[in-house]
C-alpha cells in the first residue's frame, strides 16, 4: 500500500544529494580557513564530517532506490555509486581522524581535499546522468568546446555532389544544413532562443514565441526569412549581428525554398534552383596539386641551411613537408651545388633552376625526385638530348623549358610521362618548328608561345 | 637632461600614446588573471611571469621583414599584377553591353533611378546616354567586348569578368583608397602591403611590392593607395619610374665608389643596430633592411627596369617605346618584375575620368584614345604571361575605383559640350585572369540600363577576399594586431566569389 514511498524516496535523490555536498564543502573549507589557531574550528569540523557522512548515506540510499526503480543501466551508474559510497565512508573516516587528533594536521587537510575531489567527481557523474553528457560544454563557444577535447563536428552546411546535384533534396540536403550551420546553436531543443527550435522541420513548423515563423509561398511574411534580411542594426535581425552571418546564397536559398512552397520533399531541379546559388556547396573532387605525403615540415635549421646556401626555400604551404626551391638569387648555381639539395630530395615539389649554370648532367639527379611537381629549367644550357629522363618523374605536372635549345622531337620523348599536364617551350627551336609540324597529339598541353597581335587600322587613329 | 635621457623620455611618451583603451582593458583582464594564477603555477613568485615575456626573441622575420613565408594554404597564385585605371573607365563603353540603354538615348532619366541618390556632379534630371561603342561577342566564351578594345577582345577567353561590382564611395580619392586598402579613410595597409607582409618576397634584391604609374599623374588618393598603413613601412609599395632613373636617388653621386658606399652603409647599420638593441623598436630593423636592400637594388633594379634588352618582337607585341613613361612600358616591366620574383606589381594609369568637360574627357573621343593606350599592352601582357607559363601563378586584376552613370553628365544642370558620364557606385566591371581564376566566365548581371547590379553583385570586400584566397589566405584569419585589436583587409565583410575560382 505504501509501495509508492520507495520510488518517491528514490526520485528525491537529485534533491537529497545537495545536503551532503553542502555540509561537506563547509567542513572542507573550515580545514583551510587561514587562521593561526585553526584548531579552534576542530569541533565544528568534526560535526560537519559526521553530519555530512550521514547525509551522504541517506542520499546514497535514495540513489540506489532510484537506480532500482527508474531503469538506469548498471554500466552507467556504477562509478557514480562507488563514488557515493566512498564519499560517505570517507566522511566517517575523517570524522574519526578529527576526533582522535586535537589539532588540524596535514594528514587531515590532505584527506579533506581528497574527499572534496571524490565528491566533485561523483557529483559531476550524477549530473551527467540526469542532464546528459555535454550539458556544460554545449553552451560554450565552439572554440572552447574543442579546447576541452569535445569532439564537435563543426556544421559544414550543405554539401552537394558535382554530378546530379539537381536531384538533391532541397529541404533535407540544403535548407536544414544551412539552419544547422547558422541557427542551430541558439535554436535547438536544449537552447530554444525565442522558443524556437530549428533542428528539424516538425519543430520549425511549430514556430516560436511570436507564433509561426513560416508562411509557405510568402517569404516576406515568414520570420524565418524576413529576419535575415533586416538591416544588421535592427535588433530583430537574425542571427544577432555579432554572430557569423549566413551568406547571400544561403539566404537566397531559404527564400527560394519558402517561395516554392516550403515543401519537405522537392529536389533542387523541381524548385528551379540555379547552379550558381549552390556553387559553393558543391564538393569538387579535385585531386590535390602536390602529391600527398606524410612528411613532417622541414626543421628550421635545415631550412636556414638551404637559405644560407643561396636558395629561396619555403614549404609549399604552411605545415607541408614539401618544399618550393628557386634560384632567384643564386644564378651561380652549378651541377656540383646539387649536393646541397640532395638531403631534401624527397621534399622537392617545386624546383626552379631557371637562369642557372646547370647542364644536362643534372637531369639524372632530377629524374629521381619522387615528389617533383613543377620543374623550371628556363634559360639554361640544357640541350634537350636527355629530356626523356624527365618522363619518368611520377608526379611532374608542369615543365618549363623556355629559352632553351630543346627541339620538337626531344619534347616528343616526354609523351611517355603519365603525369605531365603542361609543357612550356617558348623561344626554343621547338617553338619555331611547331607551325610546320602538323598534328603532334601531345597528351599534355604544349605551349610554344610566339603570340603576336597583328596591327589594326584603328591602332593609329587618334580621335 | 642630457640627450640620451631626452630620448628615453620621448620614447616613454610615445609608448604611452600608443596605449589605448583597448590595451588598458586587455591588460586589466589578462594581468588580473595572471596575478591570480601566478602563485598557483609558479609558487608565490609573481615576478616570474612578466620576466619571461619581456625577453626579446627575434625571428628571421624581425631581421629581414621581407623574408619569405609559406602561404597558410596552397594558393594558386604567387604574384599579382594589378592594373588600376585611375579615374574610373566607363563599363558601358567597354564590357557591359546595354542595347536597351541605346533606345533611351537623349531621353530624360526616369525619376525612379534618381530617387534618394546622390551623384558627384549630376543635378536635377539628366538625360540618358546610350552606349557610344559597338559591341560584339568574342572567343569561345562569347564575352561581350566593345570595339574600343579590339586587341583585348582576342584574349577575352582568358579572363573572368565581374560585371556587377559595387562600391560605396563616389569620389576618386576615397574610392581608390577603398579599392586598394579596404577602407575609404587613410591609415589602412594596401592590398599589396598585406600580401607582401603575408608572403614576403622571393627575390631579395628587388622590392617585394613595386608600383608603376602612367598617364602623367599619380592617383588622387596619393601614395597612400600603396601605403603600408599600420604595417611596418617596409611593406609599402616602392614606386619605380619607367623613364629616367627607375628609383629616384638610387644612383650613386659621381665620385662615390661602390666600396665607399658599402662602408657608409655598414657604419649606419651598425649604429642603427645599437639603437635597436636599446629601444627594441622593429622599425629600426626595417630601416637597416632598407639600407641593405637599396644597396642590392642598385645593381638589380636598373637591370630589370631596362626594356632595351627585350627583342624587337616583344616591343611590337606590347607597343613599347623605350624611354617613355607609358602604360605599355609598364606592362612589359610588370612581366619582367614578376618573372624575377617580385610579389606584387601595381600599375596606375591616370586619365579615365570621362565627365565630358573637354575633348580628352569625352566618352566618344577621349575615352577611345585612352583605350587605345591600354588595349594592346594589356592584351600583350596576358599573352606574354601565358606563353611563359607565368599566367599559371600570376593573378592579373583590372579595374577602376568605380563605374560611370548610364546618364549623361549635366554639371550644374547644364548640357555639357562633350558626351560624358558621371561617377557611379552601383555598377561597374572589373576582370581577373591567371592563377586560379576560372577563365572565360562572366559573373554579375546588371539591369537594362547598366545602372545597378541585379544579381551576382560583388563588393570591394568580396573582391579582396577572393584575391587573398587565390594568394593562399583565408581573409577572415589573415590579421594584424594594431591598437589592441586584430585588423583585416576585409574588416568584418567579404565573401569569396566561388563562381570565378577555377
Ligand atoms: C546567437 C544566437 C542566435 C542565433 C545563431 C540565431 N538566433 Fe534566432 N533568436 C535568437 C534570440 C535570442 C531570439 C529571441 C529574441 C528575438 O526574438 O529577437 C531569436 C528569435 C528568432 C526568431 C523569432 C522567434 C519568435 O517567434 O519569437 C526567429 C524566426 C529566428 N530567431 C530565426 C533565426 C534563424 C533563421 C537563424 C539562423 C539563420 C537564427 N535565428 C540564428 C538568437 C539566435
Amino acid at each position: 500500500m505504501f509501495d509508492f514511498l520507495w520510488p518517491l524516496f528514490g526520485r528525491m535523490h537529485p534533491l537529497l544529494v545537495h545536503l551532503p555536498i553542502g555540509i561537506l564543502v563547509f567542513g572542507i573549507l573550515l580545514c583551510f580557513l587561514p587562521k593561526k589557531e585553526n584548531h579552534d574550528f576542530l569541533p565544528t569540523i568534526r560535526l560537519a564530517f559526521l553530519l555530512g557522512g550521514v547525509a551522504a548515506l541517506v542520499a546514497g540510499l535514495s540513489g540506489f532506490l532510484q537506480y532500482q526503480f527508474e531503469g538506469f543501466a548498471w554500466e552507467d551508474v556504477q562509478i557514480h555509486l562507488v563514488g557515493g559510497i566512498s564519499t560517505a565512508l570517507g566522511s566517517f573516516w575523517l570524522y574519526v581522524q578529527a576526533k582522535k587528533s586535537d589539532r588540524l594536521d596535514t594528514k587531515i587537510k590532505v584527506s579533506a581535499l581528497g574527499l572534496g575531489l571524490v565528491m566533485t567527481v561523483t557529483g559531476h557523474l550524477g549530473g551527467t546522468l540526469t542532464h546528459g553528457e555535454n550539458y556544460f560544454t554545449e553552451v560554450l563557444p565552439a572554440d572552447f568546446q574543442s579546447l576541452l577535447g569535445a569532439e564537435i563536428e563543426p556544421e559544414k552546411g550543405p554539401q552537394l555532389p558535382e554530378e546530379n546535384w539537381e536531384n538533391a533534396e532541397l529541404y533535407a540536403e540544403v535548407i536544414q544544413p544551412i539552419l544547422n550551420k547558422n541557427c542551430k546553436s541558439c535554436h535547438n531543443p536544449r537552447n530554444k532562443k525565442g522558443e524556437l527550435d530549428l533542428s528539424n522541420l516538425a519543430n520549425l513548423l511549430k514556430g516560436g514565441e511570436d507564433g509561426l515563423v513560416l508562411t509557405a509561398g510568402d517569404a516576406e511574411h515568414s520570420a524565418l526569412f524576413a529576419r535575415l534580411i533586416l538591416p544588421k542594426e535592427d535588433e530583430k535581425h537574425m542571427p544577432p549581428s555579432e554572430k557569423p552571418q549566413p551568406s547571400k546564397e544561403e539566404i537566397a536559398l531559404i527564400e527560394s525554398w519558402i517561395k516554392t512552397g516550403a515543401k519537405e520533399n522537392q529536389t533542387l531541379a523541381e524548385a528551379g534552383i540555379p547552379r550558381k546559388l549552390i556553387e559553393r556547396f558543391i564538393l569538387k573532387n579535385q585531386t590535390p596539386f602536390y602529391p600527398i605525403t606524410q612528411m613532417q615540415p622541414i626543421s628550421a635549421d635545415s631550412l636556414a641551411d638551404l637559405k644560407s646556401s643561396g636558395f629561396f626555400a619555403e614549404a609549399v604551404e604552411s605545415g607541408s613537408g614539401l618544399l618550393k626551391i628557386t634560384c632567384t638569387n643564386f644564378p651561380e648555381f652549378q651541377d656540383k651545388d646539387w649536393e646541397k639539395l640532395a638531403p631534401v630530395k624527397r621534399r622537392l615539389a617545386y624546383l626552379d633552376l631557371g637562369g642557372t649554370q646547370m647542364t644536362d648532367v643534372l637531369l639524372d639527379s632530377l629524374a629521381g625526385l619522387p615528389n617533383l611537381t613543377v620543374l623550371k629549367l628556363n634559360s639554361t644550357a640544357i640541350s634537350g638530348n636527355s629530356l626523356e629522363k624527365l618522363a619518368q618523374l611520377p608526379n611532374l605536372k608542369l615543365l618549363y623549358l623556355n629559352k632553351t635549345q630543346v627541339s620538337l622531337s626531344q619534347i616528343q620523348a616526354l609523351k611517355a610521362s603519365k603525369s605531365l599536364q603542361k609543357v612550356f617551350a617558348f623561344d626554343t627551336p621547338a617553338s619555331t618548328e611547331l607551325p610546320n609540324a602538323g598534328n603532334l597529339n601531345f597528351p599534355f598541353l604544349f605551349e610554344a608561345g610566339n603570340y603576336s597581335l597583328p596591327k589594326l587600322p584603328t591602332d593609329t587613329i587618334v580621335y | 637632461m642630457n640627450s640620451l635621457e631626452k630620448l628615453f623620455a620621448e620614447l616613454a611618451v610615445q609608448k604611452l600614446q600608443h596605449q589605448t583603451r583597448r590595451h588598458f582593458l586587455m591588460d586589466c583582464v589578462s594581468k588580473m588573471g595572471g596575478l591570480a594564477m601566478a602563485p598557483l603555477l609558479f609558487g608565490c613568485e609573481p615576478g616570474k611571469l612578466s620576466k619571461s615575456t619581456s625577453g626579446l626573441q627575434l625571428s628571421e622575420r624581425d631581421l629581414n621583414p621581407l623574408a619569405p613565408l609559406p602561404p597558410p594554404f596552397l594558393g594558386k597564385a604567387k604574384s599579382i599584377i594589378y592594373l588600376h585605371m585611375a579615374g574610373a573607365p566607363s563599363q558601358l563603353e567597354l564590357f557591359d553591353y546595354k542595347p536597351e540603354l541605346a533606345k533611351y538615348h537623349d531621353q530624360a532619366c526616369p525619376e525612379s533611378l534618381l530617387e534618394g541618390r546622390k551623384f558627384a556632379f549630376i543635378r536635377g534630371v539628366p538625360k540618358m546616354l546610350g552606349p557610344q561603342a559597338k559591341f560584339s561577342q568574342h572567343g569561345e566564351s562569347g564575352a561581350w567586348v566593345s570595339d574600343y578594345l579590339p586587341h583585348f577582345a582576342k584574349v577575352a577567353d582568358e579572363v573572368a569578368f565581374l560585371k556587377a561590382m559595387h562600391t560605396d564611395q563616389f569620389n576618386h580619392g576615397p574610392a581608390q583608397l577603398f579599392m586598394q586598402t579596404g577602407s575609404a579613410r587613410l591609415g589602412r595597409p594596401s592590398l599589396g602591403s598585406w600580401v607582401t607582409y603575408g608572403l614576403g618576397t622571393e627575390n631579395q634584391n628587388l622590392p617585394g611590392f613595386v608600383v608603376l604609374t602612367s598617364g602623367g599623374k599619380t592617383p588622387d588618393a596619393g601614395k597612400s593607395v600603396w601605403g603600408s598603413g599600420f604595417l611596418p613601412s617596409v611593406y609599402q609599395g616602392v614606386q619605380c619610374r619607367s623613364k629616367g632613373d627607375p628609383v629616384l636617388y638610387l644612383e650613386d653621386p659621381s665620385g662615390m665608389s661602390r666600396d665607399l658606399k658599402k662602408n657608409v652603409i655598414s657604419a649606419i647599420n651598425q649604429a642603427n643596430q645599437e639603437d635597436f638593441e636599446t629601444f627594441g623598436d622593429p622599425e629600426i630593423l626595417s630601416r637597416i633592411n632598407q639600407y641593405e636592400m637599396a644597396y642590392r637594388m642598385q645593381i638589380e633594379v636598373p637591370e630589370v627596369m631596362n626594356i632595351n634588352d627585350e627583342p624587337e618582337y616583344m616591343h611590337e607585341l606590347y607597343g613599347t617605346k623605350s624611354g617613355e613613361e607609358s602604360f605599355a612600358n609598364n606592362c612589359l616591366l610588370a612581366r619582367k618584375l614578376v618573372e624575377k620574383g617580385v610579389r606584387v606589381v601595381q600599375l596606375y594609369d591616370w586619365g579615365w575620368d570621362t565627365h565630358g568637360t573637354d575633348h580628352d574627357g569625352s566618352i566618344d573621343m577621349g575615352l577611345r584614345n585612352k583605350c587605345r593606350e591600354i588595349d594592346r599592352p594589356m592584351a600583350a601582357l596576358l599573352l606574354d604571361l601565358k606563353q611563359r607559363g607565368l599566367l599559371e601563378e600570376t593573378l592579373v586584376v583590372w579595374g577602376g575605383e568605380f563605374g560611370r552613370t548610364p546618364m549623361q553628365e549635366n554639371r550644374e544642370g547644364k548640357q555639357m559640350g562633350f558626351l560624358g558620364r558621371d561617377h557611379h557606385v552601383d555598377a561597374f566591371t572589373m576582370w581577373m585572369a591567371g592563377g586560379g581564376v576560372k577563365k572565360g566566365t562572366s559573373y554579375g548581371i546588371t539591369d537594362d540600363f547598366g545602372f545597378a547590379g541585379v544579381d551576382e553583385r560583388v563588393s570591394v570586400h568580396d573582391l579582396h577576399a577572393t584575391i587573398l584566397h587565390l594568394m593562399g589566405f583565408d581573409h577572415e584569419k589573415f590579421t594584424y594586431d594594431f591598437q589592441g585589436r586584430p585588423f583585416r583587409l576585409t574588416d568584418v565583410h567579404g565573401e569569396l566569389i566561388h563562381s570565378v575560382l577555377a
